[in-house]
């Protein structure tokens, strides 16, 4: 994957640029090389770029303002919340304005009556449920860096987590956005009531990764907390058996809150870690949530140990809240424990049909040889969402280049099977390239004459997600001024 | 005007590039019981998509079906209950409210009209279940967005803005939806209060870990569904009455909660039927403010019905939703906004968006608003 390169006339412009963000946001333009350093990257850690300069405006305001000095002056802009994107999301441009929102970060209304939030976008996600559990809330949407995450890269990147089977992604609990057309123009779409009525722009919002505006608050859905969580070990000595039992407990009606596999490599690795206490010489592992109230909970923990016995499973209970937090903490510590076994990681997102997963476990055994790399699987069973780890050492010539052969190849496979490229973590600059493997080129073009209505001039995030931007007019943008589509001297709608 | 039946995607790509030819529009028909919601639409020719129906694949243990959108919403039901699922968003049949037949309504039409029943509550609506889908967008190329796995974040979310859209942006010809277990066993419980207490002990309700799958309010009436198996729906029970007091089990539950969905006490009113959206807890404002002949609530008053001949849409607004001219004479729905006004804006962003899937304006014109 290579990134285009900079455009020379906006470097040449630079100092007239950081003077005019200055103007905008006195205290908030990064501009020397190494505060730039600090906003090199995101958690796509094998690939950084310095911003041309970064901006960190405090108000609303300042946002639309800056937006529509990119917009006035032809500068790209790439948003950024944490920086925590698995997937190059907010990989800076060196001609373009890194817009870093960490510093919107109040918490606007917290409305129980309603069962919502409202947050500015760079509240973590973590935030959310410490402002609302002391009244026994939570928010469900649970990335792994929760901790660190915003919310608002949790709408741009329409985040899941551990628990999406049973309580869905980011787009399934965000009610309404305020947002910010790159002319700098105020959108509310959805809020308190949801965004029924018209078309559903806030779902497209959702998921676009910075490609379409920018997001200035956000209202998301709290869940009141399951009282009762019970959690299952359920060891097995073949993956397809594991897979088996996935297929059973959902066909056997029950959502469990969440379902991990782990597999023998992950084990190891975790145990040598953590020690957690997961079984070793299992060929996976399965490790199971039920929640909601306690006879609910005890009725589907006793239905699901059954059936993954029936598979050959051994199982056994967390005993206690400590051992339940031991055994989840070594599921959440995979990606530092494979981190151990060599510098760099690659770690992909495939969703699969689960059916398919001994299929795909065996090709990705095969490619691993081929390959020479090193990898685990840590996988969302209950959705099908994989997560290999690839293990490689960027200083080694060829590395980076065979780690992301063979995790390109992971994905064409994930395909293959009816599945798609990423399950949680986008496309970014990461899976840019692979996404003509899953999207015909019809496929593709809807969706760029989607960025066209948002974004004309192609300013919002370039280079990510689509392999090459088509030039809006090609798309056929601008027919617009047809006999039969009176566009202009519209009423209101 | 020519009725234009097709059976396969080819046969509507081939329809759509002769509209375009020869500049006529499309208004897109499945069975037809929604022609009468939405702006009245004059267009040059039918396409009759009835034919594009049928199972193409359900796997219950993925929790995944696709079908054609010309599939009725009731033989998909069977189809789910027969394994012990159901569709999350739980549409209602508008079929009688609109002066049209029972149990017709396609599954396409529920998606584009954005229909969804009690049981939203807990699984969301048609926006938060479709996957995936194919279609043809107004160039006359047939295309696919979303997937055919419960998760995926792959490109934008298009299947979010087919949800809704009343057929203004394409011709569907294959949807993949998420679908939920049913469990087996299912109670309905009721208690007489005035309105803002009926509500207030529904939105109680919605806030504990009860996971109700129907919070319904009509004829004075709560109405609370639960759903489980044998021992943990009897534990549910208990906990309901600890939230709620006394409450009287009812035997004709399902019943109820389909009259409301299908706006079943509104077909013999002659007034305007409005279906408005709302911040839950603003319900019982809206309903004191306005004193409605007749009214009933879903979704613990997330949802709210209305009979009157007033416009709704800046009350709603007042209130923090948004508001749908469900059903009117066709005079009416000439004059009156049937879908909530939009500030310059977000008018331009819709347009855009129009003009990204269909440039000349080919499907259902004017059917959302003058010139969409």
């Amino acid at each position: 994957m290579e990134l285009a390169p900079p455009d020379p006339a906006i470097l040449a412009r630079r100092t007239e640029i950081v003077a005019g963000l200055k103007a905008l946001v006195p205290d908030g333009v990064v501009s020397d090389r190494s505060g730039l350093a600090a906003f090199d990257g995101d958690a796509l850690t094998a690939r950084r770029q310095a911003a041309l300069v970064c901006v960190l405006p405090r108000t609303k305001e300042q946002v639309a303002a800056v937006l529509k000095f990119a917009s006035d002056n032809a500068v790209p802009i790439v948003p950024r919340g944490a920086g925590t994107s698995l997937s190059g999301g907010a990989l800076p441009r060196a001609d373009g304005i890194l817009l870093g929102l960490s510093r919107m970060n109040r918490i606007l209304e917290i409305d129980f009556e309603n069962r919502c939030v409202v947050a500015e976008p760079g509240v973590t996600n973590l935030a959310i449920t410490r402002a609302v559990e002391g009244r026994g809330f939570y928010y469900a949407p649970d990335p792994s860096s929760q901790i660190a995450c915003t919310i608002g890269g949790n709408v741009a990147e329409n985040s899941g987590g551990l628990h999406c089977l049973k309580y869905g992604l980011t787009t399934n609990n965000l009610l309404g956005v305020e947002f910010v057309t790159i002319d700098g123009n105020f959108v509310r779409l959805g809020g308190k009531g949801g965004s029924a009525g018209g078309f559903d722009l806030l779902g497209i919002v959702a998921g676009s990764e910075g490609l379409l505006g920018i997001v200035t608050e956000a209202t998301v859905r709290i869940l009141p907390k399951p009282p009762v969580t019970r959690t299952l070990l359920a060891a097995f000595q073949s993956v397809p058996d594991a897979g088996q039992c996935v297929a059973d407990i959902i066909a056997g009606g029950i959502v469990p809150a969440a379902m991990e596999f782990m597999d023998r490599r992950c084990i190891e690795a975790v145990e040598a870690y953590s020690a957690p206490g997961y079984p070793r010489g299992a060929e996976g592992v399965l490790l199971i949530d039920a929640d909601g109230i306690q006879a609910e909970v005890d009725d589907a923990i006793a239905r699901m140990a059954a059936i993954a016995r029936n598979c050959g499973a051994e199982v056994r209970e967390a005993t206690d809240e400590a051992e339940r937090t031991r055994l989840w903490a070594g599921r959440k510590a995979a990606f530092p424990a494979m981190g151990r076994l060599a510098p760099d990681m690659l770690c992909m997102d495939g969703t699969i049909p689960r059916r398919m997963l001994p299929f795909v476990l065996a090709r990705m055994a095969e490619m691993s040889e081929q390959y020479q790399l090193g990898f685990c699987n840590v996988f969302h069973a209950g959705d099908g969402n994989l997560h290999p780890l690839i293990i490689f050492d960027v200083m080694k010539p060829g590395e980076l280049e065979r780690a992301e052969g063979f995790g390109a190849d992971i994905l064409k496979l994930c395909v293959e099977v009816g599945g798609v490229l990423t399950g949680e973590h986008g496309v970014g600059v990461e899976k840019r390239d692979l996404m003509p493997i899953m999207f015909s080129d019809s496929d593709l073009a809807q969706q760029q004459r989607l960025k066209c209505a948002f974004d004309g001039a192609g300013l919002l995030n370039p280079g990510k997600v689509f392999p090459t931007l088509s030039a809006c007019v090609e798309q056929g943008h601008m027919h617009v001024k047809s006999g039969r589509m009176p566009f202009a001297n519209l009423p209101r709608f | 005007m020519a009725d234009i039946s097709v059976r396969s995607e080819a046969e509507v790509v081939d329809a759509v590039c002769e509209a375009r030819e020869r500049r006529r529009t499309l208004e897109i028909v499945g069975a037809g019981t929604k022609r009468a919601f939405g702006r009245p639409t004059h267009c040059d020719d039918i396409l009759d998509v009835s034919g594009l129906r049928g199972i193409v694949t359900y796997e219950p243990e993925e929790l995944l079906l696709t079908v054609l959108p010309g599939t009725p919403v009731t033989e998909i039901n069977e189809l789910l209950a027969a394994n012990g699922q159901r569709l999350g968003f739980d549409p209602g049949d508008w079929g009688p409210l609109l002066g049209a037949r029972a149990n017709s309504g396609t599954i396409g039409g529920a998606i584009s009209a954005d229909v969804c029943g009690s049981a939203a509550v807990r699984y969301g609506r048609a926006r938060d279940q479709l996957l995936g889908y194919r279609a043809v967008n107004g160039f006359g190329e047939a295309y696919k967005a979303g997937g055919k796995v419960v998760k995926n974040v792959t490109g934008f979310d298009l299947p979010k803005l087919m949800c809704g859209a009343m057929g203004t942006l394409g011709v569907l010809t294959e949807v993949t939806l998420r679908v939920f277990p049913k469990p087996s066993l299912s109670r309905v419980f009721s208690a007489r209060a005035e309105p803002r207490e009926g509500l207030a002990l529904l939105r109680k309700i919605w806030s504990s870990p009860l996971e109700a799958t129907g919070l319904g309010y009509a004829d004075g009436t709560a109405l609370i569904r639960l759903e489980g198996e044998e021992l943990p729906l009897s534990e549910k029970a208990a906990l309901l009455r600890t939230i709620g007091g006394e409450l009287v089990e009812i035997a004709d539950g399902d019943r109820r909660f389909h009259e409301i969905a299908d706006g079943t006490g509104f077909s013999s009113m002659s007034c305007d039927v409005w279906l408005l959206t709302l911040p839950p807890a603003n319900a019982a404002d809206v309903v004191r403010d306005l004193s409605p002949p007749l009214w009933c609530a879903d979704q613990a008053g997330g949802t709210l019905w209305i009979g009157t001949d007033q416009p709704m849409h800046e009350i709603a607004a007042r209130f923090g939703g948004r508001a749908r001219l469900l059903r009117a004479s066709e005079a009416r729905r000439a004059n009156v906004s049937v879908f909530p006004p939009e500030e310059p804006a977000r008018a331009a962003l819709t347009r855009a968006v129009k003009a990204a899937f269909d440039p000349l304006g080919v499907f259902n014109p004017g059917r959302m608003a003058e010139g969409l």
